[in-house]
């Protein structure tokens, strides 16, 4: 069954449709919002509060865009717009968790590993610092590996702007890196 | 400074997005400067430290929030949908105002003396409409009159010299 049949049957109300797109699409939306927001227990409220959102446009979908990219679009304005309504900046984010210190380094080295956990560590919480759109643009292209193309049509705006929207993020996280480097060679 | 403007062209250079001649630029500079070639390897470090945050699965009790959606919107639908019709809303509006001035009206300490003055205002209203009326009726007399000279001094005049023969 191909992603439109299932959007069709979910739209007539068929048994089984909607979880089949959950399924499908909420890990995705999960991630972006811990991702975005950097606290899980926000991230489950906002990934519930865009699958509502999803509920209600369904009807409005075209069936001539792409599915995915519409959706992330319908998260990415809700992320921000939350972001904004509730000044998320002036809260921490959840500790490093064991959510992220699982993350393979490929390496067997005790001290390299340790040395990439604290790079994950100053990096997630640097998410924090970046302007809400940076953050989103970073997010997309960095952790979840998206292309600019794809970025640029999430984002809705032209890929020039992605591009030097993640330049700037990436060098704003860069310096918080070096700078923490920096520091612990100082000690 | 040649820095900030290295610093500038740094990720773009990282995606092998600069021009030849920028690309040299940055490359003969980080050889020398320690502090940009120090932000060349951070932006490395951080490119590859970011791919590798893992994924999250949403925990069951989530999913299990996320499948029942459906199941609350139709429960909620036949009352409040009807609420929130866009058409009804001039009507909600309309509604609103009546109350807003029949509760102005019912909760006025002075109601009495508002009833006289409304009451006083009918009736002078009542009596100004009569006294058109009657000035009308005046005017429509007049002009009755004004039409039956007219038209006698018209058979008087007979411009198509009927009756002549």
């Amino acid at each position: 069954m191909n992603l439109d049949e299932i959007i069709r049957d979910s739209l007539d109300g068929k048994e089984g449709a909607w979880n089949m797109l959950v399924n499908l699409f909420s890990k995705r939306i999960f991630n972006l919002a811990y991702q975005f927001a950097g606290s899980y227990q926000e991230a489950e409220d906002l990934t519930q509060d865009v699958f509502v959102k999803l509920y209600g446009a369904l009807p409005k979908f075209d069936f001539g865009r792409n599915f995915s990219a519409w959706l992330l679009t319908l998260a990415k304005n809700h992320l921000i717009d939350e972001y904004r309504r509730t000044k998320w900046e002036k809260r921490n984010r959840d500790d490093f968790d064991d959510h992220l210190r699982i993350a393979p380094s490929g390496t067997d080295d005790p001290e390299a590993e340790l040395l990439a956990a604290e790079s994950r560590k100053i990096l997630w919480e640097g998410l924090n610092r970046l302007p809400a759109d940076i953050r989103m643009a970073v997010i997309l292209k960095e952790i979840q590996g998206k292309k600019y193309e794809d970025v640029a049509e999430i984002m809705d705006v032209p890929v020039g702007t992605v591009k030097s929207r993640i330049n700037r993020g990436r060098l704003q996280l860069a310096r918080l890196l070096k700078d923490a480097k920096e520091k612990s060679h100082d000690l | 400074m040649i820095c900030d403007r290295i610093q500038e062209l740094l990720a773009a250079y990282t995606e092998n997005d600069l021009s030849v001649g920028d690309k040299a630029l940055v490359e003969s500079h980080c050889i020398a400067c320690a502090e940009c070639a120090g932000l060349l390897a951070a932006l490395k470090q951080a490119d590859a430290v970011l791919a590798s945050f893992p994924e999250i699965e949403p925990g069951p009790a989530l999913i299990e929030k996320l499948s029942r959606i459906p199941e609350g919107k139709r429960r909620r639908r036949p009352i409040l949908g009807f609420f929130l019709k866009p058409s009804l809303q001039p009507i909600f509006t309309a509604a609103t105002i009546f109350l807003t001035l029949l509760s102005l009206y019912f909760f006025n300490p002075d109601r009495k003396a508002f009833d006289k003055a409304v009451s006083r205002q009918f009736h002078r209203g009542i009596s100004r409409i009569e006294r058109l009326y009657a000035k009308a009726g005046a005017v429509t007399d007049t002009l009755g009159a004004y039409a039956n000279s007219v038209f006698v001094a018209l058979k008087a005049i007979n411009p198509l010299g009927q009756g002549e023969d």
